[in-house]
């Protein structure tokens, strides 16, 4: 008998099988609502009528010459610059208290982590009602205390409308948002503090240096790599996330919380106008590739060994 | 006078027994070696020592004060690591400066003093040309020079090595062996040095610990370590080939493989002990022959010759010689508890 070879013992036959599934599910689930995208932003394609005709840049002129839009592409700029850096500082200041060592520790970080680990949806349908109008139990606490009611040092009135005064709508929006995203940048964090050579601590205490001096000389650096692509999980989240504003307020109080991804979700699914709705979207693109890209080279460049 | 003093020191983790109750007296600017295999409690000790771990129990003493309690900053020690731990992210200077920089406000130094200092220090290590280098662009012999100077550069009471020289490859280490003795002996600092490797332990050591199991097994200079064993644990741990260890009734005994020599190479025959040597294998090493057989009535005991290269006498396989080795070689453990027994009757019974 001749001995013969089995497909399977040929590594390009077995890496591609291998390798099908991921790229399978990336084609169909990115890359194919990717170009589809790119094609709806340059045609007439609405709702009503799915032809694809090529209107060149058409699109884009209107989004850019658009007020609304404006205004919005600043909004979704401003909550995603704000949000990062109370994010940043609260990851930090969690994951430094996360690596020490304290009774109930494993407990801690379990409920700390339930902000991320909850769906989004259902855990702004609580914060909803955190904020409601009317019941919020927020605005209950502050009447019990004096803070509210007819004789109250923030208000007059028995409720502040979180949701629905200009100032408070952005900044519970970015409040919550904050909640949300903050574990997800501590976790890093913390796999960054945890991945100092133990050694290079020591060395910090046998040289003399105490808390502060190890945290901003030694430790900070050490995860500043990590710190950035913390920052950029979270920024590249935050810039297309629409959820939060859809569930919380839809974009109000008439335009001060609407962002970008509400938007162009609201431009093309809720009115129909797939093309424009496209051309929204896709203007973050370049934005967030930039960012990417600048932010993954300051990594490396900072990155040590 | 001794500078550092431990009394009783004990360090348990858990059912762990790291360090078991140490006392040792470390003098003034001289090179102490703990030696012993890895897990026998050394790096725990010399953690102690730094204040990195807190004692179950027992005292330390650094320059007279009771330093038991305190934080390492309080200590005057310096440490290098066996990885050298340099701070990656800063140049040689800042990472030279930085103990100097920690301890300003106590030391009371400013910007000028730590330039001069880092700058003495660097030339001392002839490492001045490299200050602005970062960690990862230097050599493992540079790096070991900045760590060292690193721990230099406060002027300690005691320096302590964690087996600074095992990251450096074969050649440089004979090399760096030597030019940190030089070093120690000029600087005239007291040096506590960690390793495993019985030839640095030899070559560094004024006094040499050797550790195992968390205790002291013995503490002496280098020669009394290696030719007075305290007991079968340090006789056999030093030496390679590991000296031979054969028993017989009531006890045990042994000899240095390069003390077992032919017969005819002895020249007082009547002071030494003769015995049939059953010839399995020889290895050529080019400046000695390790010999590998049995002596007869100890046939389950592999014992092994170091024949020096220029010793023309024959050694066939398989062939029975007489070898011999001299009575004052041969050293008498007890078969229980594997101590030493100075017993000069024991030599007829063997």
């Amino acid at each position: 008998m001749i001995a013969r070879a089995h497909p399977f013992d040929s590594r390009r036959v077995v890496g591609a099988l291998f390798l099908a599934p991921a790229l399978l599910y990336i084609v169909l689930i990115v890359g194919l609502p990717f170009l589809l995208a790119i094609a709806f932003g340059f045609s007439d394609v609405t709702v009503g009528n799915t032809d694809l005709n090529f209107v060149g840049l058409q699109n884009y002129l209107a989004v850019w010459e658009n007020d609304i839009f404006r205004q919005v592409f600043e909004t979704t700029v401003r909550f995603t610059l704000i949000s990062q850096i109370f994010i940043l500082i609260f990851a930090n200041i969690l994951a430094i208290i996360f690596t020490q060592n304290f009774t109930g520790k494993w407990f801690a970080r379990f409920i700390f982590i339930l902000p991320w680990a909850t769906p989004v949806s259902l855990a702004m349908i609580g914060w909803l009602w955190m904020l409601d109008t009317k019941y919020s139990p927020i605005d209950y606490l502050l009447l019990q205390t004096g803070f509210l009611g007819p004789n109250g040092i923030l208000s007059s009135n028995r409720n502040l409308f979180w949701l629905a005064t200009p100032d408070l709508s952005q900044i519970s929006v970015i409040f919550v948002q904050v909640w949300r995203m903050t574990p997800l940048a501590t976790v890093i964090l913390m796999a960054g503090l945890s991945s100092i050579p133990t050694d290079i601590l020591d060395q910090a205490e046998v040289d003399g240096s105490r808390f502060m001096r190890t945290l901003l000389q030694i430790k900070l650096p050490l995860i500043l790599p990590i710190m950035v692509i913390a920052l950029l999980f979270s920024m590249i989240t935050m810039f297309g996330d629409m959820t939060v504003v859809y569930v919380l307020t839809r974009g109000g109080p008439v335009d001060y919380t609407r962002v970008l991804g509400l938007y162009s979700f609201q431009v093309g699914i809720e009115g129909g106008n797939l093309a424009q709705g496209a051309a929204i979207s896709l203007f973050a693109f370049p934005l967030l590739l930039a960012m990417a890209i600048l932010m993954l080279r300051t990594a490396s460049r900072a990155e040590v060994r | 006078m001794s500078i550092v003093q431990l009394s009783g020191l004990k360090k348990y983790f858990d059912a762990v027994h790291a360090v078991d109750g140490v006392d040792l007296a470390i003098d003034q600017g001289e090179f102490l070696v703990i030696l012993g295999p890895s897990g026998c409690g050394k790096t725990t000790l010399m953690r102690m020592i730094a204040g990195l771990e807190k004692p179950t129990a027992g005292q330390i003493h650094i320059g007279g004060d009771d330093v038991t309690d305190l934080p390492p900053r309080k200590r005057g020690v310096s440490m290098v690591f066996q990885s050298y731990a340099l701070y990656p992210h800063m140049n040689v200077f800042n990472n030279i400066a930085f103990p100097l920089k920690a301890q300003r406000r106590e030391k009371k130094f400013n910007k000028r003093i730590i330039r001069e200092k880092v700058e003495n220090t660097a030339r001392l290590l002839e490492i001045d040309m490299l200050l602005d280098r970062r960690p990862r662009q230097l050599s493992g012999g540079q790096r070991q020079r900045v760590a060292i100077a690193r721990a230099m550069v406060t002027q300690p009471a005691v320096l302590l090595l964690d087996e600074p020289l095992s990251n450096l490859d074969a050649k440089l280490r004979a090399n760096a062996r030597d030019e940190l003795k030089d070093f120690q002996r000029s600087s005239n600092i007291t040096a506590v040095f960690v390793t495993h490797d019985q030839i640095e332990a030899m070559g560094l050591g004024d006094r040499i610990v050797v550790m195992a199991e968390g205790k002291i097994q013995q503490i002496g200079t280098p020669q009394r370590i290696y030719d007075d064993p305290a007991n079968e644990f340090v006789a056999t741990f030093l030496g390679s080939p590991s000296m031979n260890i054969l028993s017989s009734d009531g006890f045990r005994f042994g000899f240095r493989p390069e003390h077992f020599l032919p017969k005819t190479l002895h020249d007082s025959p009547e002071n030494s002990r003769i015995f049939q040597y059953y010839v399995k294998r020889v290895e050529y090493l080019g400046s000695d022959r390790l010999v590998y057989g049995y002596i007869h009535g100890h046939d389950n005991d592999l014992t092994l010759a170091k024949v020096p290269s220029n010793v023309r006498v024959s050694l066939d396989i398989e062939g029975d010689y007489e070898f011999a080795v001299h009575n004052s070689d041969i050293k008498f453990f007890d078969t229980r508890s594997g101590q030493r027994i100075e017993a000069q009757n024991l030599a007829e019974a063997v």
